[in-house]
């Protein structure tokens, strides 16, 4: 289930103290959210035991983040029948390997973001998809074309 | 690169690891042709008489013996298996003038018939990645039945004249009796038509096509047909929810297909499951005209002469399994007789058919331990790759029983 600034926000202290270095707290959720800030960045959460409750609750919301990928991107194994609609309409691969996954076959270039193995889709280099790094772009082609919703981003 | 004989698809692109012997990894298949390949090893038949084990060539010769004894013999199951050894099982029961059958007499043997028989046109995969825009699925769950259909023959890869990919330069039309995975599919571009009644739908593209508004989807109906002549080449994909949906009547299908083709081009692809239903189907077609429920012996086919028809009826006294397991997948009623008669099944696999078979002969999974051909459901001949070679095969074993009669 995709994780929100908003839920974030909520357990956060809400001071907006600035010991994390960012403006607002709301501001720090965001960045949690992105992996670009540690949720132990806001040190009063974790020394003030007032907040010793919201910090349980915020751990466990941000538990999917461990298992995601850079991008946010989780593959359900359980969910997926390896139908490899993600891996053919994939932007990327269309352009980098338009003999092989674009055309519909399995991927012939070195390394490709996505690659049935097993019959199940497996995420092989996350670095190549658009969502990685600091100009990313919020694609979400492979997710809008898996009819069981084995995957899914982090952002929602 | 492999061949996967999963399915019709018959997907040529598979990559696959092998360590000590066996499968360790597979690469581009779906999951269900995934584990055909992982699963080479398990759940293995054992030649087997009345039950208990026995020496492969004691099995074959009371195999031989109940060939060779029977007066009315019927040969079933033959869509797993490769077309020489299916065209084997045609040449035994031509020789036994016994019945043959397969599973396309409740699956899309109808559909293969007509295409055979140029009722209505139809193309191959290859000519729909490269030229096709409007795509019907009508009845049948693809993204279930045959995984890899839409992402790579159909709907998402770019090909040809379609290099823009399924946003643009494809229409997705699903049609069936519920929202199913692949109608999910079906969001920009695309309609999903909830039907009721085939024949209804049917008559709403006559009626829109002959100028009249059509009684239902009246905003869908007309919308499709003017995508149909902008794409100018189209095709309709249908399962086994058409076949039922019309009831054995495919008049009104033949009426609208050629009603379409006055426009556009529109060509019929049957999805079926069956790595080779459509091997047998044209096998049997080239020498009786045929395609399935045939008995040599009356030199027609007939309803009568189905599967579950001769045992119902209680006219054969032995009966042939060639990669099949008609006491998992046929209605017990039927299914339960063949413990009454004398059953011989050869299956790579251990069966429930089996279990109450007379004899049990082992063979290879075709596409991973035996070569051959086979035919997908748009008619293209693939000839397999397999990863093992194995001596016993469905070819080597029908060999054998051909030997004495």
């Amino acid at each position: 289930m995709p994780i929100t600034p908003m839920e974030v926000y909520k357990l956060l202290p809400k001071t907006n103290c600035k010991k994390c270095g960012e403006q607002t707290c709301m501001a720090f959720a965001f960045k949690v959210i992105n992996r670009e800030k540690q949720i132990e960045e806001c040190t009063p959460l974790f020394q003030e035991e007032k907040y010793t409750r919201q910090k349980e609750k915020l751990l466990e919301l941000l538990e999917p983040l461990k298992e995601a990928t850079e991008t946010g991107l989780i593959v359900d194994e359980e969910k997926c029948t390896g139908c490899a609609n993600c891996i053919v309409v994939c932007p990327v691969h269309a352009s980098e390997d338009p003999y092989g996954s674009g055309s519909g076959f399995g991927p012939k270039m070195e390394d490709p973001i996505y690659r049935l193995e097993d019959g199940v889709l497996r995420i092989i280099n996350v670095k190549k998809c658009r969502r990685y790094g600091k100009n990313r772009i919020l694609c979400v082609a492979c997710r809008e074309n898996c009819p069981s919703d084995a995957i899914s981003f982090l952002e929602g | 690169m492999h061949v996967c004989a999963g399915c019709s698809c018959l997907c040529d692109d598979i990559e696959v690891e092998i360590r000590d012997g066996s499968v360790s990894k597979v690469y581009n298949a779906c999951r269900r042709g995934a584990g055909i390949f992982l699963n080479t090893g398990s759940s293995r038949a054992e030649p087997k008489i009345d039950g208990d084990n026995a020496d492969f060539e004691k099995a074959v010769k009371g195999a031989q013996e109940i060939i060779q004894s029977s007066d009315s013999l019927v040969i079933y199951g033959l869509d797993t298996v490769t077309l020489e050894a299916q065209e084997l099982a045609i040449k035994l029961a031509e020789k036994k003038e016994a019945y043959i059958d397969d599973n396309s007499t409740f699956c899309l043997g109808d559909f293969v018939e007509m295409i055979l028989r140029k009722d209505i046109p139809s193309t191959t995969l290859e000519e729909v990645k490269n030229n096709a825009y409007v795509i019907f699925y009508w009845g049948t769950d693809p993204y279930h039945s045959l995984s890899r259909h839409l992402s790579r023959y159909t709907y998402y890869p770019r090909g040809g004249k379609r290099q823009r990919g399924y946003e643009e330069d494809r229409f997705l039309v699903v049609l069936d009796v519920r929202k199913t995975h692949t109608a999910k599919l079906a969001k920009k571009n695309a309609r999903f038509l909830k039907v009721d009644s085939d024949e209804e739908v049917m008559r709403g593209f006559i009626d829109a096509l002959e100028g009249r508004s059509p009684k239902v989807f009246q905003k869908d109906i007309p919308r499709i047909l003017k995508e149909m002549e902008k794409g100018g080449f189209n095709v309709i994909f249908g399962g086994l929810g058409l076949k039922y949906g019309l009831k054995g009547d495919y008049s009104i299908l033949k009426e609208m297909i050629r009603k379409m083709n006055e426009r556009s081009e529109v060509y019929f692809i049957p999805a079926g499951c069956h790595p080779n239903m459509r091997g047998f189907n044209e096998l049997l077609f080239e020498k009786t005209g045929y395609v399935n429920k045939y008995s040599f012996k009356d030199q027609t086919s007939s309803d009568e002469f189905a599967f579950h028809r001769l045992l119902e009826d209680g006219k054969v006294d032995a009966a042939l399994i060639i990669g099949s397991d008609p006491l998992n997948s046929l209605p017990l009623q039927y299914a339960r007789k063949l413990a009454d008669i004398n059953t011989v099944v050869v299956d790579p696999r251990e069966t429930f058919t089996g279990k109450i078979a007379k004899v049990v002969l082992p063979s290879s999974i075709a596409g991973i331990e035996g070569g051959g051909t086979m035919i997908g459901a748009d008619g293209t001949r693939i000839r397999l790759k397999p990863v093992f070679e194995r001596e016993i095969n469905d070819e080597y074993v029908l060999k054998r029983l051909l030997e004495v009669i």
